[in-house]
């Protein structure tokens, strides 16, 4: 119900704030005077951003936003500038843009054709995919072992869609939340849990004994993370862009990834050469 | 950016037949976990009254432990604390015969009948003592008394607060949501995440809701009509 107000609230400040602001965005501009880029972020999404245990706010794309955005948004503004941070969610995120009230979406968000008619993305910053979390020794391997299985998903997730379209001989069972999920499938409610890679890695990561967890299957979506910004504002992206580009280019990048995704990161989730080549692809490499 | 309504997603597409179902299921979980709530309402109100005192705890127990527990926590309850005590094979059948609804359906009748427990009651001590005394006199068993007498003129009494448990129950069928049914809420969130439009969908719901809330209230209006007793709930028939 919560969300759903907010949807609301968000679209009353919407309608307020965006009104008068029909011309062209230029976020450079305004960061160039107020001094300050503000990105719209997660405070519950480990390892992308979050609040830790010593309540400081980090987490990868915070790290991306810090060591490969700044400098380069900084160059094109010819000035020092600070990251404010302020917290977005699914469904706040589009309207924060809209109205101004932050400069750029770094969280968790997935590129896709819908939302790319109301914003612009960066360059993806992290590509995963919807895949199954089960009990270890468990006969479900991949997306061909599930019919007739009984399957938790997230509600409004993608790959509920595509379960529902593609694989209608899945019973599906949606959850409201992801905990609920997870402890349907604990008890043997459900077979499997479905949802993004990244997300179910997380979950096993965060299990009182995460040996007892297999994430399984190839990817069976595609879910490729991008910053969002307002649309049609070209010289802001190219600074994003740009800033991301140096990134893969130097390999400061896989550093990053290394930090929060290898074997003694946050969450240990190996990047696949597959991932990779396409990450690298994106800058002509 | 301003919202522009679209008002056609509730109609293209699949959202009238998600509707369809979602109200479907409504109805299927709140008529069953009526049925249940109504007998565990009238069994337990009637034992609050009766003359012998276990039977009165047992049924006080009843009432105030279900009634004074939220029903999210009786819906996670019945779903994930109840079938870890059956045996593997009844919860492999369970689950595999949509053990979510029963989960729903059984959360949602025994908490509402720990209400209509209290409902039932007060419309047994609404009716004079003595009919109760002239029961026995005439040679009635205590239970000949309430099936005969006591009850049949407390439900004709209890009408009006009974809709209002009633058409609670209904709406309540919505928290079971969040343990996987697909029922009325469920399928308007449905329709928001796939067409992105909140408000439509929020509107289309809440018709709906609306909608059957009055027509099972106009119902009920007229059951307490026709069911009235001239001379004792005086202006029933004028209302």
């Amino acid at each position: 119900m919560s969300r759903i107000l907010v949807v609301i609230l968000a679209v009353v400040v919407a309608f307020g704030a965006a009104a008068p602001s029909v011309a062209q965005p230029d976020t450079l501009e305004k960061i160039k005077s107020s001094g300050a880029l503000t990105i719209g972020t997660r405070t519950g999404s480990p390892p992308f951003a979050y609040v830790n245990k010593s309540n400081e706010w980090v987490g990868f794309t915070i790290d991306l936003v810090e060591q490969l955005v700044k400098p380069s948004v900084e160059k094109a503004v010819g000035r020092q500038i600070k990251i404010e941070k302020k917290e977005s969610t699914p469904p706040t995120r589009i309207p924060l843009l809209t109205s101004n009230a932050v400069d750029l979406i770094a969280g968790t968000m997935t590129d896709t054709p819908q939302r790319r008619e109301s914003v612009d993305f960066s360059l993806t910053f992290f590509y995963t995919g919807a895949q199954f979390l089960v009990k270890k020794g468990s006969p479900i391997k991949g997306i061909n072992d599930v019919s007739g299985k009984r399957v938790a998903a997230q509600q409004g997730a993608t790959n509920a869609k595509i379960l529902r379209e593609k694989y209608p001989q899945v019973q599906l069972r949606e959850f409201p939340d992801q905990p609920a999920a997870f402890q349907a499938l604990a008890q043997g409610q459900v077979d499997a849990y479905t949802n993004d890679g990244i997300q179910l890695a997380g979950l096993k990561a965060k299990a009182p004994n995460p040996n007892e967890w297999d994430v399984v299957g190839d990817f069976y979506s595609e879910e490729p993370y991008g910053m969002a910004m307002r649309k049609g504002d070209a010289k802001f992206k190219a600074a994003v862009d740009a800033g991301l580009k140096n990134g893969f280019e130097s390999g400061k990048y896989f550093e990053l990834y290394e930090k929060w995704f290898g074997p003694k990161g946050e969450v240990p989730y190996p990047l696949t050469p597959q991932v990779k080549a396409y990450l690298l692809k994106q800058v002509g490499k | 950016m301003s919202y522009t309504f679209n008002w056609s997603v509730l109609w293209s597409g699949q959202s009238g037949h998600w509707l369809l179902q979602g109200l479907l299921t409504t109805l299927e979980l709140s008529a069953l976990a009526w049925l249940l709530a109504a007998a565990l309402g009238i069994l337990s109100g009637a034992l609050r009254t009766v003359p012998l005192a276990p039977l009165r705890y047992a049924a006080i127990s009843y009432v105030e432990f279900f009634r004074n527990v939220p029903l999210l926590v009786w819906m996670f309850f019945w779903y994930f604390g109840v079938p870890p005590l059956l045996p593997r094979p009844l919860q492999d059948w369970l689950f595999n015969h949509a053990a979510e609804f029963w989960a729903a359906m059984v959360a949602l009748g025994v908490y509402h009948g720990a209400r209509m427990s209290e409902v039932i009651r007060s419309g047994i001590q609404a009716i004079p003592r003595t009919q109760f005394e002239a029961s026995l006199a005439m040679g009635l068993t205590t239970f000949q008394a309430y099936r005969l007498i006591i009850l049949p003129v407390a439900l004709r009494l209890i009408v009006p607060p009974g809709t209002n448990e009633s058409l609670n129950l209904l709406k309540n069928s919505s928290v079971a949501l969040t343990i996987a049914v697909a029922e009325l809420t469920f399928q308007t969130r449905q329709i928001e995440t796939y067409t992105a439009k909140a408000i439509e969908a929020l509107t289309a719901g809440t018709l709906i809701y609306l909608v059957l809330c009055l027509s099972i209230a106009t119902i009920m209006a007229r059951v307490e009509r026709h069911y009235a007793i001239p001379g004792l709930i005086s202006r029933g028939g004028a209302a």
